[in-house]
């Protein structure tokens, strides 16, 4: 993992002692409301619905056993006893109180974390595969370069209030798991015919109201040049981007009405101008920054183990949660685990301060004291000895960690929803939570097969709902809750926005419309094909005639 | 002859320490439990409240206070549109915490 150096240090701490001072000027009454407000925001402190609320980044998912064993104390000593992991591979604090976030910020800054440009127009978390440098599938390990892009971005004084947030997501596998097309910006790791190290760039992807897949800019961007096209890349964007609206303010809303090859025709002319000063950094800097992520020492093991294969005979959980849970890793004998955070009937993304100070524990036993969250609110161990597994479950199966879901039905992304959130219009847990009771056998879940549900509270949509194999998207009718749902949606490799199936339904309505979905899947699908394959093959309209029955 | 309002109102606001979320009394100070709400019937008795609310916010107990249309079939008053009626009932989830269980509760 990447350390602080000093001036990292510094900064943080520079930063927390601000904070507390502009904190104690709001309690005195010396700085109004809207005043402060901008400046609690650039710190991640929001006000909800009940309460305040902290966002912590967790740069590209990535945490140490330490650094989660802070949040779990944080959310003993500061909050209500949990927090809750995001769509956005950050965790979220519901229940600070405004005094004591200085104090939250300076224990983070002890484990070398902040809350820096959690909100606000400005480059925000960058994202990644939560396997980066544990998955077979893999070109190279990404993260190095997501944290040569956060040191970039981070304080950079043009764009510090762009005209709307702005996140870019990077991926180094042949998988994308880290929905890249559906960001401002997406990068692809590629190795090209000489064995270099470069990424594909595609730009004006994202979600809310207006939703549009990233278009492919440049096949192939060397290494050397990642900062100064990003420069460009958000120059452009800074200078041409709507200020006037804020729901056309996103860089999708300027590529498309621009047109790709008009917004690449301009940063190439802005590269051009700037590639020559030194905004890129040399070799050595992007050596040392690799030098942080080098694999861990795993000594190469047998993949077969007999113990593992026979738990998998003779406990059908385990089987489903070796078959669900566990991914090819590039080291022989190791797989990375998921620990589904969305147990039967539980909040998607919530660990409780117990949870996560056992999966930091966990981590230190058997995955060189490494975690990383999802952006699908998952926990991951990235490095796991096969021959541990059933150890391994068998401990977070005693936590209520062990569900046997990564990826089936159940397996859902929601966002906090009108339960927290000051934007929403519905609730969203509670119909996760509903669709987890009414899928409540595994071997139904297991038959059905890789199925993504995605829950947004509103058009917002921090719930993804528009990549959602099935998406699902509250909206306020009369100021009652009421759901629309979607079909057909993706965000991997083969990105697809999911289209409205038909008129909203009620927070029981639209869990039987899940249900009659599934059930004309199982109905209709061929051999071996899985329910996005069906979707795509057989149209929207068996499926509207199932749910609303309108012939 | 005081002027009409669409229907009744009540006044909600955060507290500024925690953010909780807090009802404007008839006595003009702030209480958790929507039950102790003031209802506003008419223009005048609404911008009375504000007034007071204003005034709260202004000395720094009380973040954004709003008017919001209330319901009166039941008992007690609540806010009619499900967003402000959830920050009176808070969270459906996790109701084994916080005020969920009790309208008393403090944090």
């Amino acid at each position: 993992m990447y350390a602080y150096d000093t001036y990292d240090h510094a900064m943080v701490n520079a930063r927390v002692a601000e904070f507390r001072d502009q904190v104690e000027r709001r309690v005195k009454g010396e700085l109004t409301e809207d005043e402060f407000k901008p400046l609690r925001l650039m710190n991640g402190l929001y006000l909800q619905l009940h309460a305040y609320m902290l966002r912590v980044a967790i740069p590209y998912g990535t945490l140490s056993a330490n650094q989660m064993r802070t949040l779990a104390h944080i959310a003993r000593k500061y909050d209500k006893g949990y927090s809750h992991f995001t769509t956005r591979q950050n965790v979220q604090f519901n229940w600070p109180k405004l005094s004591e976030t200085p104090d939250i910020l300076q224990e983070l800054a002890d484990v070398e974390m902040h809350a820096i440009q959690t909100s606000g127009n400005c480059i925000r978390n960058v994202t990644t595969d939560q396997f980066a440098g544990a998955t077979a599938d893999e070109v190279a390990d990404p993260r190095p370069y997501a944290e040569l892009i956060r040191q970039w971005s981070t304080f950079h004084p043009e764009f510090s209030f762009l005209p709307r947030k702005f996140k870019i997501a990077i991926t180094g596998a042949k998988q994308d798991r880290a929905a890249v097309k559906w960001h401002d910006i997406g990068l692809v790791v590629k190795e090209n015919a000489a064995g270099d190290i470069g990424f594909e760039v595609l730009a004006g992807g994202g979600m809310g109201r207006t939703p549009l897949i990233a278009k492919p800019m440049r096949d192939f961007l060397p290494v050397e040049d990642l900062l100064s096209y990003l420069e460009a890349m958000l120059r452009v964007y800074n200078e041409q981007g709507r200020r006037d609206n804020k729901y056309k303010a996103r860089i999708k809303i300027l590529v498309d009405a621009m047109g790709i090859e008009e917004y690449t025709r301009q940063v190439e002319a802005e590269w051009e101008k700037i590639r020559h000063i030194p905004i890129d950094v040399p070799a050595a800097e992007v050596a040392r920054i690799k030098s942080f992520f080098a694999p861990p020492p795993l000594a190469v093991l047998a993949d077969e183990v007999p113990d593992v294969d026979d738990l998998a005979q003779k406990n059908f959980i385990f089987k489903s949660w070796l078959a669900n849970n566990t991914g090819s890793h590039k080291v022989p004998g190791y797989v990375n685990v998921t620990i589904s955070l969305k147990p039967h009937g539980g909040i998607p993304g919530d660990a409780s301060d117990e949870q996560m100070d056992l999966v930091a524990d966990l981590a230190d036993s058997y995955s060189q004291s490494e975690i990383r969250v999802s952006h699908e609110q998952n926990l991951i161990l990235p490095h796991v000895a096969r021959r541990d597994l059933p150890a391994l479950w068998s401990k977070l199966d005693a936590a209520g960690l062990g569900s046997p879901n990564a990826g089936l039905l159940t397996d859902i992304i929601a966002c906090p929803g009108l339960d927290y959130c000051a934007l929403a219009n519905t609730r969203s847990i509670p119909i996760a939570q509903s669709i987890t009771e009414r899928f409540d056998d595994l071997k139904r879940l297991m038959d059905i097969g890789p199925l993504k549900i995605k829950i947004s509270g509103c058009i917002n949509s921090c719930g993804h709902h528009h990549a959602g194999h099935i998406g699902i998207l509250g909206v306020d009718r009369k100021g009652t809750e009421n759901y629309q749902l979607l079909l057909g949606g993706s965000g991997a490799e083969d990105a697809s926005k999911a289209e409205i199936l038909g008129p909203g339904l009620d927070e029981h309505g639209i869990v039987d419309a899940i249900e009659k979905v599934v059930a004309v899947y199982l109905g209709e699908r061929e051999d071996g094909e899985e329910f996005l394959s069906a979707y795509r093959r057989l149209g929207a309209d068996i499926f509207k005639e199932a749910v609303y029955g309108t012939h | 002859m005081a002027k009409k309002i669409t229907g009744p109102q009540l006044i909600i606001a955060n507290r500024l320490d925690d953010g909780r979320a807090v009802f404007l009394t008839i006595a003009g100070d702030w209480s958790p439990e929507v039950a102790n709400a003031a209802v506003a019937h008419c223009e005048d008795e609404l911008q009375h409240l504000l007034a007071v609310a204003q005034a709260s916010e202004i000395a720094n107990h009380v973040v954004s206070v709003t008017a919001v249309a209330a319901d009166l079939s039941g008992e007690t008053p609540s806010p009619a549109h499900i967003k402000f009626a959830m920050q009176a009932r808070g969270p459906s989830v996790r109701t084994d915490l916080g005020y969920q269980v009790s309208p008393n509760w403090e944090q």
